[in-house]
Formats: C-alpha cells, sequence, structure tokens
C-alpha cells in the first residue's frame, strides 16, 4: 500500500442501489455458467472472467491489470431473465403493498395524515427513539383504507405467502353463488325439521331487490352471473353471503410496476429515504456477481478444482435465466414460464440466504446445505463475529501454567521454545548495533538469536543456521532486526475466560527452560488460574508505542487494585498466610541466622536491634520484628485482623496483633491496600514478592502439614456431639409429634407442612453448630486445620465441624431430601417418615465415616453442587456477553459524562459520584471515607498536636438554645444544664 | 452379617465375568430370540408382480434365521474362523454370517401357490460382540485366549467393527406403556395430562389424554392433527352407553361428577356417529366412505398400538384400548383433585433401559426392511426380464451388512440418534469397566433438566451415586452400580399373564388375556 494517500471515512450510508448503479460498477455481464475452460484458463464472460479478479497467480486481472494478491476483484453482473424479489425486503415490500394504492401508488393516507406520520417520524428520528413503531402505525393506519383517497380506486388486502409471494385477495362471486340463494330462499328449519318462518318466492326477491323476475330466475338457474350491485341488494334481501375471496398472485413484475408509480414524498412517510433509494429497487432486475476473490476456487490435491459454495449458486441462476430466457422466445406456454420464474426465484432467493423457513435449503451434492451470502456474516463464525470483532492474532503462544516463587508478580517464564519463536523487532542504530549483530550472529536456533532481518530496501531475510555469521556482518544502522524475546521484554498474558479487566496483564519476560510458562503464585486470584493442567496465551508486542501502553498501564503491579472494588486483588494466597501467621501469631523468637534465612530471599540484609536474648544468651529477634523490616518505616495503620485481634503497625513496626488474611492477602489485604495507595504500585509490588518469600520461608521454618489425626478429637468430645446430636433428635421428633397431633403454629405465610420443615432444618442446623462448637473446643491453637481456617488461608471452620463433628443435613434445592420413593426418600424407611435421617441428616462426621445411608443422601446433596457449577459457567457466560455488548460503547468524556457512541448521556457523572474505586479509599459506610483523607490531609500539615489544635480551634462550646441543638447535643446532656453564655 | 463376609459376597458376586454380563445377555437374547422374532414380524416380502393382468402374484416368505459364529473371507474365498485379536490387527469386522431360509412363492390368483425355489441363503454380516454366545472366545480358558493372542481379563462387551472397538452405550429412557400422569400448562393454565408413549415392535406412539381448563377431556394421538374429544374416541372404540363410560373410569363420586360434565358436552351418542366425526378429523374434505375407512385404519393402527397382541381379536383390542383410555382419563381426574401426585418422570421405576440386544433389534429391523425392500426390487427387476427366480440371486448380502454396520461404526443409529457406539475407552482397564457399565441419559445436555440430573434415591443400589462426570453431562451420563442387576423383557406375555392369574390377579371384567380357568386354583 506504499504511496497510496491515506483517506478518511466522512460517514457510511445504508441504501438501495440502482440496477444502473449495479451495470456500472460491473466490469462485465456473465452469460455462460462455466468457469473454466480444458486447458484451465477461465471463461470469457464465464463466473470465472478474469475481467472480475484473479485468484491464481500468474494470470493479470483484465480490469485493473494487477496480479493475484493485489486485485480485490471487480463486481460483474447478470441480466436477470425476469425481475425477482430480493428476499431480504420482503417484509418491507409487503409494507409498502399494503399501503400503497394499487392503482396509482400513493400512499393511502389523506394529506393531514401523511403529514402527522411524518411529522411523528421526524420527532421520534430527533429523539433518537425507534422508528418502527412510528412507521408500523403508518402502514396499519393506510391498510385500513378501503379505497385510494385520491384515485378512490377500491384496495385489496395483500396476503404475503412466505418467503416471497404476494397475493392480491379480493371478494368475488362465489361459484355455487345459485344454491347459496336457492338455500336461503327456502324456509329456516328448527332442530326437529320443522319449518318455522316463511321462505321467499322469486316473485317476493325480485321485488324486494328491484331485479327483473326473469332476470332473477336465471340467477337462480345459474345462467346469469349477478353484478355487484344486484349482488349486494341480493346479499341483503336474502341475508346470506355470496362472496368467496380469490386470491390474484403478484408477479414481482408487477410489484416492480407498482412500485415506480409510488412518488418520492409518500416515501419519506414509510420511513424510506427516497434521495438514493426508490422501491422498484427491491426486485431484482440485474444481480451483482461478486469477485471472483469472494469466492475462491480451490484446487484438491488431485488437481481437481473446487469450486465455491457462492460460485455453484451463480451457476444455478446462470443456468435458469438461460432456460427461462429460452423458453421465452420459443414462446412456452404459461405455465411453464411461471414455473421457470418461480425457481428462479428460488435460486436468487437462497443465493442471498440459504437458511429461510419454508423454503428447502439449496444444498450441494453431498446433501451439505450451501453456505450463501447471509450465511456468510451471520452468527458466530460469521464474517462479524468471527472474523471483524475476533481475529486471529500472530505472535502468540499458548502452554501450560506452573508456578515458580522464585518470580517477581510482575515476570512470567518463558519457555526457551515460545521465545525463539516469538521475536520483537529492532531497529537498528550505531547505539544498538554491536547488539543486533550479536543476535543475528547467534542465528535462530540459539537463545537470544534473531529470525529474520529487513533490509532498508524493505527485503525480509531469512536467518539460519548457514548465514547467520555472513548476515551479522552486513548488518547496518536502518536495518530491522527480528530478534528472540529476551529477559525484561514485555509480553501481553492472558487466561480464559476473560472476564474482567485483570485477566489480561502484561509481564516481563524471563526466558527459563523447560516447556511451561511459569508465574509467581500470587498473580493466580486475578487469573483465576491454578496449576491443575490450566493454560494460558502469551501476545509478544509488535510496536513501541504497544509496549509503552502495555507497560505503563497493563503491568501486573498496576493491576494490584481491583476496579470492581477498590481493593487489592494480588497479594498473599494459602500457605502465604498461614506462614504469615505463625511468624506473627504468638509472635516467636529468631536467633539472628533463623532471622535472616526468613529474610533471605528479600532485599533486607540488615537486622535491626535485637528485641532480647533468649536463654542460651543469643540474641533473638521476635516474628512481628522481621515481618516489620518489609514495610516502610512511616507506615501507620490499625485494623482487626481475620483472626480477630486487633493490628497496630505504628511507623512502619507491627507493634502487635496477627498477620493474616485481612493484612496481606489478596481481595482487599489492609497491608498491600494501604501500600498501594499510599505509597506507590511498585513499592506494593516490593511487599508482596517479599512477604510472598518471608512467608514461604516461615513456613518452612516451623513445619506444616495435615493430616487425619488433626481432625480427631478426645472420645468425651465425642460423645457430648452425640448427645448434642441426641437431643436435637428429640427436638424434632417433638415437633413432629406436634405436627402430627395437628398442634403445629404455621408460620406467617406457610403452610404447616413448610413450618415443620423450616423448624425441623433449624433444629438440625443448630445442633450442627453445635457439633461445631464442641469440636471447636477440642481444638488445639496449633492444629494446622485450626490455624489455616482462623488465618483465612483456606478452609473454613464449617469444613472442620464436618470433617470433626457432623456433617449435617443434606440438601437439595434449599430443602430436606424429600424425593424418592413413593411417601419415603430410601426403600430403607417407613412411608411418610419425617425423621432427621430419613431425609438427609448426616450425624457422623467426615472423620468418624458415613453409614451407607449418610453416604448416598450426601451424593445426592453433592451431586447438586456439581450440576449449578455445570449449568452456571454456562449461563454466566452468556449474561457476561450480553453485558458486554450491551455496555461495550459508553465511554467517560473529558467532561466527565458517561455517553454512548451518538452522545446520549448515560451518567452525568462516572459511576453518579465521579470517583474510582481504585483511587479513592471507602469504610464500609461511605463510598468515599472523607474523615480518614481529612485526618490525613491535617496530620500532615502539622508537626505537633498543639499546632493542629490550634488550628482546628476550639470545639463548639454547648448551646442552651434549643435542644435539638447540633453538635453539642450529646455533651449538654451529659452535663446539664450550664452555663448562659 | 459381618464386614468380611459381606465384602467377601460382594467380590464373588462383582466377578470378573459380570462385568458387561447385562451387555452379554441381553446381546445373547437378541441373537436367540430378538432375531427371529423380527423376521417373523416381517413374514414375508411382497411384491408388485403380479399387478398387472394375466401375472401369477410372487411373494417370498421368511423362515428360521441362523447365525454361526465370526468369519473371515480371504481374498482367495476361503472363509476361516476370525478370532478378536485378528479383527482388530487387520482393521476388519468381528462379524458372522447369518443365514435365513427363503422361499419364492408364485401363484395363489388363478393358480395354486407353488414354491419357486426354497433354500437357506446368506443375507449378510452381523457384528458380534465380543464375549457372547456367538463369539468365538467364548468358552475359551485363559491359556486358550492367552493363546490366540486375546486379554484374558478383557471383559468384553463390545462390537469390532474395521478393527476399532465400538460400546453400544447403554441408554435410559422413559417406560413405555405406562400411565404417566403430570401438570402441564397450557395458555397459563395448569391442566393434567396423563401421557403414554405406547410401544409396539419399534413403533412408539405417544398418546396424550388432556383435561383442558373446562375440564374437557381430550386425547391425541399420531396422525390426527390436534386432540380429539374423549368421549366421542371412547364411542368410536365400542364404549357407547353413558353408564358403561362412566364406570370404566371411576365409581368415585366426584369423579363421576366430572364425567357427566364430559358427556353432557359430547357431540356424538353412537359408535357410528362417532366414527364419521372422527373420519372427518383425519380425513377432511374426503369421500365418505374414505373417511370412515381411514378412522377405523387410524384407530387400528395409531391408537395405542401397544395393546394390539398376536392372536387377539381387533373387536377385542379396541374394547382394550376404551379401557386403557379411561384409566388415563381416571389419572387425569385424580390428579386434578389431588388425589394423586404428579408421576415422577426420574423415578427409577418410570425408566427403561435399552441395552446392546434392543439396540441391535432395532437396527437389524431396519436393516431388513432395507433387505426386503432390496430384494423385491430384484425380483421385480429378474421378473421382468423373464429370468428364473431363486432366492440366491435376489438376495445382495451387502445390504444388510452395511445397513448394520455403519450404524456401529460411526454411531449415527437409527432413528436420528448420534452417539450410540462409542469407542471404547482404552486409557486404563478401569476405563474400559467404566465405560462398558456407563448409561446415558437422551436428554439434552444443553438444557438445564435440574430435577434429571439429581441423584434420585430410587438409583439406589442401581446406579452409581459417585460416578458421573463434572460438566455439561454431569448426571445425565451415570454408570451401573457394582451389584446393579439387569432384568430381561419376559418371552411370553401371555405365559406372564397366566402366571399372574394363577398368583391371584384378577384381570378387570371384560378384558381379554386372563385365562380365568387357571385363575380359579
Amino acid at each position: 500500500m506504499a504511496g497510496a494517500t491515506p483517506k478518511e471515512i466522512g460517514g457510511i450510508k445504508f441504501g438501495l442501489m440502482d440496477p444502473e448503479t449495479y451495470r456500472d460498477m460491473s466490469a462485465t455481464k456473465v452469460i455462460t455458467a462455466d468457469t473454466y475452460d480444458d486447458d484451465g484458463y477461465p471463461i470469457d464472460m464465464g463466473l470465472m472472467d478474469p475481467r472480475l479478479g484473479v485468484i491464481d497467480p500468474g494470470l493479470e486481472c483484465r480490469t485493473c491489470g494487477k496480479h493475484s494478491g493485489s486485485c480485490n476483484g471487480h463486481f460483474g453482473h447478470i441480466e436477470l431473465a425476469a425481475p425477482v424479489i430480493h428476499v431480504g425486503f420482503t417484509k418491507l415490500i409487503r409494507r409498502l403493498l399494503r399501503s400503497t394504492c394499487r392503482e396509482c401508488g400513493r400512499l393511502a393516507l389523506t394529506d393531514e395524515e401523511k403529514e402527522e406520520f411524518s411529522e411523528k417520524l421526524q420527532r421520534t428520528k430527533d429523539l433518537g427513539g425507534d422508528p418502527t413503531d412510528v412507521l408500523k402505525s403508518a402502514v396499519r393506519q393506510a391498510r385500513k383504507a378501503k379505497t385510494c383517497p385520491y384515485c378512490s380506486h377500491p384496495q385489496a388486502d395483500i396476503k404475503h405467502e412466505k418467503p416471497t409471494t404476494y397475493y392480491e385477495v379480493q371478494d368475488v362471486l362465489a361459484g355455487e353463488y345459485s344454491e347459496r340463494i336457492a338455500r336461503a330462499m327456502q324456509p329456516d328449519e328448527d332442530e326437529e325439521g320443522e319449518e318455522i318462518g316463511e321462505g321467499m318466492a322469486p316473485q317476493q326477491l325480485a321485488d324486494e331487490t328491484g331485479i327483473a323476475l326473469d332476470r332473477v330466475n336465471d340467477i337462480l338457474s345459474g345462467e346469469f352471473r349477478p353484478r355487484q350491485e344486484d349482488r349486494k341488494a341480493l346479499e341483503k334481501a336474502l341475508d346470506v353471503d355470496l362472496t368467496e375471496e380469490d386470491m390474484n398472485k403478484l408477479m414481482p413484475s408487477d410489484i416492480r410496476d407498482w412500485f415506480e408509480d409510488i412518488p418520492d414524498e409518500d416515501l419519506e412517510a414509510l420511513g424510506i429515504d427516497s434521495q438514493g433509494s426508490r422501491p422498484e429497487w427491491m426486485i431484482l432486475t440485474v444481480l451483482p456477481v461478486p469477485p471472483v476473490t469472494a469466492r475462491p476456487s480451490i484446487t484438491l490435491d488431485n488437481g481437481q478444482r473446487s469450486e465455491d459454495d457462492l460460485t455453484h449458486k451463480l451457476v444455478d441462476i446462470i443456468r435458469i435465466n438461460q432456460r427461462f430466457m429460452e423458453n421465452r422466445e420459443a414462446g412456452a406456454p404459461q405455465l411453464i414460464i411461471e414455473d421457470l420464474w418461480e425457481l428462479l426465484q428460488y435460486h436468487v432467493t437462497t443465493f442471498v440466504d440459504n437458511e429461510i423457513s419454508g423454503t428447502p435449503p439449496a444444498r450441494h451434492r453431498s446433501g451439505r446445505p450451501l453456505k450463501t451470502l447471509s450465511q456468510r456474516l451471520k452468527g458466530k463464525e460469521g464474517r462479524f463475529r468471527g472474523s471483524l470483532s475476533g481475529k486471529r492474532v500472530n505472535f502468540s503462544a499458548r502452554t501450560v501454567i506452573s508456578p515458580d516463587p522464585t518470580l517477581s508478580l510482575n515476570e512470567v517464564g518463558v519457555p526457551e521454545r515460545v521465545a525463539e519463536e516469538m521475536t520483537q523487532t529492532m531497529n537498528v542504530s550505531e547505539r544498538n548495533i554491536d547488539r543486533a549483530r550479536r543476535y543475528v550472529q547467534n542465528g535462530p536456533e540459539a537463545h537470544p538469536g534473531a529470525n529474520y532481518v529487513k533490509r532498508p530496501d524493505g527485503r525480509r531475510l531469512k536467518v539460519t543456521e548457514k548465514n547467520c555469521e555472513e548476515l551479522a556482518e552486513k548488518v547496518q544502522p536502518g536495518w530491522e532486526v527480528n530478534r528472540h524475546l529476551v529477559d525484561g521484554d514485555i509480553v501481553i498474558f492472558n487466561r480464559q475466560p476473560s472476564l474482567h479487566r485483570m485477566s489480561i496483564m502484561a509481564h516481563e519476560v524471563v526466558v527459563m527452560p523447560y516447556k511451561t510458562f511459569r508465574l509467581n503464585t500470587v498473580v493466580c486470584p486475578p487469573y483465576n488460574a491454578d496449576f491443575d493442567g490450566d493454560e494460558m496465551n502469551m501476545h509478544a508486542l509488535q510496536n513501541e508505542e504497544a509496549r509503552a501502553e502495555a507497560r505503563v498501564l497493563m503491568r501486573v503491579q498496576e493491576q494490584i487494585l481491583s476496579p470492581r472494588f477498590g481493593e487489592n486483588i494480588i497479594g498473599a494466597i494459602q500457605d502465604h498466610i498461614s506462614g504469615t501467621y505463625l511468624l506473627t501469631n504468638e509472635n516467636p523468637e529468631f536467633t539472628e541466622t533463623q532471622a535472616l534465612d526468613l529474610l533471605r530471599a528479600t532485599s533486607v540484609d540488615e537486622l535491626p536491634a535485637p528485641d532480647g536474648q533468649n536463654d542460651a544468651g543469643q540474641d533473638v529477634w521476635t516474628g512481628r520484628t522481621v515481618f516489620s523490616e518489609l514495610l516502610p518505616d512511616d507506615l501507620n495503620l490499625e485494623f482487626t485482623s481475620s483472626s480477630g485481634d486487633e493490628v497496630l503497625i505504628e511507623d512502619g513496626q507491627l507493634i502487635r496483633g496477627t498477620v493474616d488474611e485481612d493484612a496481606v492477602g489478596a481481595f482487599g489485604g489492609e497491608v498491600v491496600d494501604t501500600l498501594t495507595k499510599m505509597y506507590s504500585e511498585t513499592r506494593a509490588r516490593v511487599f508482596i514478592n517479599e512477604v510472598a518469600s518471608l512467608a514461604m520461608r516461615a513456613i518452612m521454618h516451623f513445619g506444616f502439614s495435615l493430616g487425619i489425626d488433626d481432625e480427631s478429637i478426645p472420645p468425651t468430645a465425642n460423645e457430648q456431639v452425640d448427645e448434642a446430636i441426641d437431643s436435637a433428635y428429640e427436638r424434632v421428633q417433638e415437633l413432629i409429634g406436634t405436627y402430627e397431633a395437628d398442634e403445629l403454629e404455621s408460620l406467617p405465610g406457610r403452610t404447616v407442612d413448610e413450618t415443620l420443615e423450616m423448624k425441623i432444618m433449624q433444629t438440625l442446623g443448630k445442633a450442627r453448630d453445635s457439633a461445631g462448637e464442641i469440636a471447636e473446643d477440642h481444638f488445639a491453637d496449633d492444629n494446622p486445620a485450626v490455624i489455616m481456617a482462623r488465618s483465612g488461608a483456606r478452609g473454613s471452620m464449617l469444613n472442620l465441624t464436618q470433617m470433626t463433628g457432623c456433617v449435617g443435613q443434606q440438601a437439595v434445592r434449599g430443602e430436606r431430601i424429600n424425593r424418592g420413593y413413593e411417601d419415603r426418600t430410601l426403600a430403607h424407611y417407613k412411608p411418610d417418615d419425617l425423621s432427621a435421617e430419613a431425609h438427609g441428616f448426616v450425624e457422623n462426621s467426615y472423620r468418624g465415616g458415613l453409614t451407607p445411608r449418610e453416604f448416598f443422601f450426601h451424593a445426592m446433596g453433592g451431586r447438586e453442587g456439581l450440576v449449578d457449577t455445570a449449568v452456571r459457567t454456562s449461563k454466566s457466560g452468556y449474561l457476561q456477553r450480553r453485558l458486554i455488548n450491551a455496555l461495550s460503547e459508553l465511554e467517560t468524556q473529558y467532561d466527565g459524562t458517561v455517553r454512548d457512541t451518538s452522545g446520549t448521556i448515560v451518567q452525568f457523572e462516572f459511576g453518579e459520584d465521579g470517583t474510582s474505586p481504585v483511587k479513592v479509599s471507602s469504610t464500609e459506610e461511605n463510598a468515599i471515607d472523607v474523615d480518614s483523607i481529612a485526618d490525613r490531609v491535617v496530620d500532615a500539615e502539622f508537626t505537633s498536636s498543639e499546632e493542629k489544635a490550634r488550628f482546628l480551634g476550639r470545639e463548639e462550646p454547648p448551646t442552651n438554645l434549643s435542644e435539638y441543638a447540633g453538635p453539642g447535643l450529646d455533651k449538654a446532656q451529659g452535663m446539664g444544664a450550664q452555663s448562659d453564655d | 452379617m459381618d464386614r468380611q463376609i459381606r465384602r467377601e459376597v460382594s467380590r464373588e458376586y462383582f466377578s470378573q465375568e459380570r462385568l458387561a454380563e447385562h451387555h452379554f445377555r441381553s446381546f445373547n437374547n437378541f441373537l436367540d430370540r430378538g432375531m427371529q422374532d423380527v423376521v417373523d414380524e416381517k413374514e414375508t416380502i411382497d411384491t408388485d408382480i403380479g399387478d398387472k393382468e394375466g401375472q401369477e402374484p410372487v411373494y417370498v416368505e421368511l423362515g428360521d434365521v441362523r447365525i454361526t459364529t465370526p468369519r473371515v473371507r480371504e481374498a482367495d474365498g476361503s472363509e476361516e474362523l476370525l478370532y478378536p485379536q485378528e479383527a482388530r490387527l487387520r482393521n476388519i469386522t468381528y462379524a458372522a454370517p447369518v443365514f435365513m431360509e427363503m422361499k419364492i412363492i408364485r401363484g395363489g390368483e388363478e393358480e395354486p401357490e407353488t414354491v419357486v425355489d426354497q433354500t437357506e441363503t446368506k443375507v449378510g454380516r452381523m457384528p458380534i460382540m465380543v464375549g457372547s454366545n456367538k463369539c468365538n472366545i467364548s468358552g475359551f480358558s485363559d491359556d486358550d485366549l492367552v493363546q490366540i493372542g486375546e486379554d484374558p481379563v478383557d471383559p468384553g462387551g463390545y462390537f469390532i467393527v474395521n478393527g476399532s472397538e465400538r460400546v453400544l452405550m447403554t441408554s435410559e429412557d422413559l417406560a413405555p406403556n405406562k400411565i404417566l400422569a403430570e401438570y402441564d400448562s397450557k395458555y397459563g393454565d395448569e391442566i393434567q395430562v396423563a401421557k403414554t408413549f405406547s410401544q409396539r415392535r419399534g413403533y412408539r406412539a405417544l398418546v396424550l389424554c388432556e383435561r383442558n381448563r373446562e375440564g374437557l377431556l381430550e386425547v391425541s394421538f399420531p396422525s390426527v392433527s390436534g386432540s380429539v374429544n374423549f368421549v366421542t374416541l371412547v364411542r368410536a372404540l365400542g364404549l357407547e352407553s353413558d353408564e358403561e363410560i362412566v364406570h370404566r373410569v371411576s365409581d368415585d363420586p366426584e369423579i363421576v361428577k366430572f364425567m357427566l360434565e364430559n358427556l353432557e358436552e359430547a357431540d356424538v351418542q353412537s359408535e357410528e356417529e362417532a366414527i364419521e366425526t372422527l373420519g372427518e378429523r383425519v380425513a377432511s374434505g374426503q369421500g365418505k366412505n374414505y373417511q370412515l375407512k381411514r378412522a377405523n385404519y387410524v384407530i387400528d393402527r395409531y391408537l395405542l398400538p401397544h395393546l394390539h397382541e398376536d392372536g387377539v381379536e381387533e373387536e377385542e383390542t379396541r374394547s382394550n384400548k376404551a379401557y386403557y383410555l379411561c384409566r388415563m382419563a381416571e389419572a387425569c381426574f385424580e390428579l386434578a383433585l389431588d388425589r394423586r401426585e404428579a408421576d415422577d418422570k426420574d423415578h427409577y421405576a418410570n425408566k427403561r433401559l435399552k441395552v446392546s440386544g434392543d439396540l441391535m433389534k432395532d437396527l437389524f429391523r431396519t436393516a431388513l426392511n432395507k433387505l426386503a425392500r432390496d430384494v423385491k426390487y430384484q425380483l421385480e427387476r429378474a421378473n421382468m426380464r423373464n429370468r428364473q427366480l431363486t432366492v440366491n440371486t435376489v438376495v445382495r448380502s451387502d445390504v444388510l451388512t452395511e445397513r448394520l454396520e455403519h450404524p456401529i461404526a460411526t454411531g449415527n443409529w437409527v432413528g436420528g440418534r448420534s452417539g450410540v457406539s462409542q469407542l471404547v475407552d482404552r486409557t486404563d482397564y478401569m476405563g474400559v469397566l467404566s465405560h462398558l457399565r456407563r448409561l446415558r441419559s437422551p436428554l439434552s445436555r444443553s438444557q438445564p433438566h435440574f430435577e434429571a440430573r439429581d441423584l434420585h434415591a430410587t438409583q439406589w443400589g442401581r446406579i452409581c451415586p459417585s460416578e458421573t462426570p463434572e460438566g455439561p453431562n454431569c448426571g445425565l451420563v451415570k454408570n451401573f452400580a457394582q451389584a446393579m442387576e439387569l432384568s430381561q423383557n419376559i418371552e411370553d406375555e401371555q405365559g406372564l399373564k397366566r402366571e399372574l392369574a394363577s398368583m391371584g390377579v384378577e384381570g378387570i371384567p371384560g378384558i381379554e388375556g386372563v385365562d380365568r380357568a387357571s385363575a380359579d386354583d
């Protein structure tokens, strides 16, 4: 495209195309259905005419003179022997037929009505509404007209038989009119067959209708067909209907003639832009033939050519077209002509759309339905969704992922094989020429090598093992070298489904051996990745703008805060959290060696002053001190940890409290969150990396494992659990007793049965909870399962309860298990047994083991979960797609409003409050935590508290002006009536 | 029982031979009985010869079928015993030749019937299940098996077509010939419907009996568009008087009240009238005689076909149909009156499993029909050319073979079902075992169908509560439980009825079938 002037598209207008325009833009008329001659050359005026563009290399386009690859192809045309309807417009054609006059072609609306609809249409358009409703009502109105308001011609109703046939429906005299009259003249009969009322003699009829008697007789004998007036008179006199519906088929040519009469100004009222679109153009007289490039034929291995589906369809059209013309010239009977006409219509219809209901799809010889024009565009694999919105790309890689805690969260381990395949373009200059030469010298197979070089004249040369030395010499400034990915390059990394922004992030490359992508485990939450076989995609960026953008906007560290809830989504997970918990919870002491070992993988290389000495007289450092080494020196923070104690950080020192999920975890760890917001993303990144490695060291120092014995409790505790469950059983039995005695009172809005179910569920739920509490009481604090649950690393106390105490009630769709055999769940129970165990209460613990019945009930409850996950994933995907489609074009403008592409305001301020969740800290109650921001600002201004107090001024003294006086109210109440001033 | 003993019993029960037992039983049953049944159903192949003047009609009588064990025909024409391993290695089909007794008979119009040719001919090749009775390795000892290259612990139960091992998936269908009452909604109203999938000889017809919002009963069945008034239909079947109809439905006063509403609305009173009305429905715009003929045909052909029985007169069958419809009506009313709950479609009592034998029977039926059409064509052609009509020249065995092998090879079964046969999962031994005992529900996997995916309490002991895939097929694909035992369809229905009667089961008075004499003892 060198030398081509870039042009700007000012606008796009959609409309109908004039058949003359088809002819004008056509490179050739196509008259033969053949494609190639015996020598394999395209036939002139055939479907593969070289004027329509070329696909075979070596041939020259006869229109533009270019060769295959550079010639885009040119349209041709087929002159249709008779007009046919374009299926895409059948609804519009129907609407026009119904609303315009058969005779004069004018819209069957009075001028006032027309004016009114034009105005309404303009108004809806101005308001950005949907004009179809207005148009429909206009058509409905016009259809009501019995006669044309201009030429007074009666209007027939139009019947549309899908897809492309239209009938005029008219009332005409029924064939058996004489019988009907005769029957009506007979006296009526009642149910027993007795005559009631009187008949009508012909004479009487003649008198009443004013038709001569002999004419009446003629009519009765069926010799004379009554005229319209006579018919009406007869119908009135005898109270019969003498008409039947007659359907007159409208040929496309009739419709075309009809549409030609529709004046331009009437079209406006129908919502058609008369500027450049005429309704008769919806009836095709000329069929454009798409360029050869749009329907390339492929040569099979055996040298046979296989044509595109569109070409096949065009062949059909031309054949029928030819036959039609021959038959018409030969003066074939009307019947045959009509059949051929219909066949031509069918072929043109299926050429446009081959999936019309009511029409059998045109099929390939093999029985496969042909893929014609609209099939190319429609649906997921269609041109729009498949080729334009979704593309396949080069420079992408996909492989299995595996964890590597030694990487920074910003990095990704890239296998050598991938790095050698994906290249970055180096623009060689004086400053990097040595490096460029080295890459070329290494060749394509050694790692930091190069695959291609490009000379300033545009020639691209492949670097091979053989020519690499030679090429390296030749590399000059101005050349381009496609070098392998090396450490520090930026790439985009992605895991599907890409549900949020953090599913695609930029990482820095670390080239590594073996074949998997390596990630730091802390980036698992944003990608929702695990390492059970997950695969991820990587994309190498190909220009500087993209690389810069990726580095600034997309790097993992820039995504630490989630725009969804404004807190960090990247942070310590699982064992990291157990690690920091172990390190800080009981504040253990470490000797110098141990402390340094813990901090080995961090940037801390000096220990602070020791916290004390151990029994052996060695200096010791506490866990909190070790952890504090990772914090910035001026950090102040106070919050409650998930294990429940108050955490206090003063001047970068962890004074007390446990560091666990709420402090450093992903999804809102306070420390990480504060670091990101108050310091910088980089500081937060460093912190997360270091916490992760410190935690791993810590957990390795203490050792951490979970076994079956960790879930056992003493026999006495088990007895207590059994007691608790037994007492719950008793309560359930009581409930059932009251229910059976009909004494159970129903809860408001519930039936007695529902009430019983609810109460039983409640009782059993409590039973499990108390079993859990009993079990919890017997766990040591250093129980690993407890540590994990309490610190928020993994699992919950409920999991522990189920493992040690009692699994509890199994539920399907929120109810106890009720389905199964008639009146009972399993055959093991008596019918109508309402007891806990018959409806899926599992009294045993996982560790104790379930009875077969319990196991089965548990499987029933478990199955629901499995089905739910399976169904949910597919549903949420679809929901996501719809949401994305609905919101994709909304954009925040520079004036702060959110608008769609047409400029319509959706929100006057982004998010209705103009704040970004990422930039603003929030509390539970307020979207913006104004108090803490104010405190922080004020604190920063003053060095001493006196100064601050002086600035803030004295606190409002309480007043006695009113009992409801504002700020001092509480104090006033406390002090009673004070002084008056 | 103590745990040790239970374990012992379980081990003994779940022996190696039983892993694919259900396949063997079903397929053996098909070979022994099913094939002959299908041929007997077909009985004859009629031809168009004799339609013209002066020609004697010709037809073919089908006799006994016989199947040998798998053979392979070599290029030199010799036929040898084929063992599964050889079939696998040579990419050929493990199939046995099927022979059938056929008689070409001419005459009957003016001349007496004469047998033109009678012989047992090879009609095609039937793929044989590895390990079934007709399999060449059945009864081999482990050493013998090793000798011929077979794995002694291989469970069998699959076919080998073109060298690939294919299992036929057991499919789980709703029980045919059973009244299922349930709620449905039509135009926003809740209505009661009694459904029956009536099935006989591979023909399946859904009969619906609906109680619409006006409380009127309507029946719909194939070949009649829309629905027919219940009373009209029952009267057409010969149950004429009001009293009889009401009595047949129920004696319950409330149901009688409902029934009377229906009878009041009825617009036909006699059998003839009813058939006329029906005729207008099934052949509107046609001649009166044709309408009557068509109405009678429809009643006898498409309405509740499962009530037909060999050797039972049409008259009696009709009254049975009337009674059956009354039972359906009763179910509707009971549902409307909350006398019963809607039937649970997922209850295992309402399920039937189609195992390999049943599937092969369906396949063999269509294949035989195809063969019959071919034989007819060949006979007519041979007759046109005045050739001697011989059985061997008119039977082309490829027709049947192709029709049997192709569905097994591709999984595209008759009736448009796909994925019926699957490549045996040879990932590991457990994979094979699991695959052979797998069970598939025909419900679409794209719809939620929460109830159908649930583990139903009636699956206890029959279907494994744990083994089901995760993802879209969850709960629809199941696996048999360890001690599952699949019962077979009984061979002799009359015998069963006699047996039941002898055990004290009383039939509805006026219904055929129960041998009253034996019920006395």
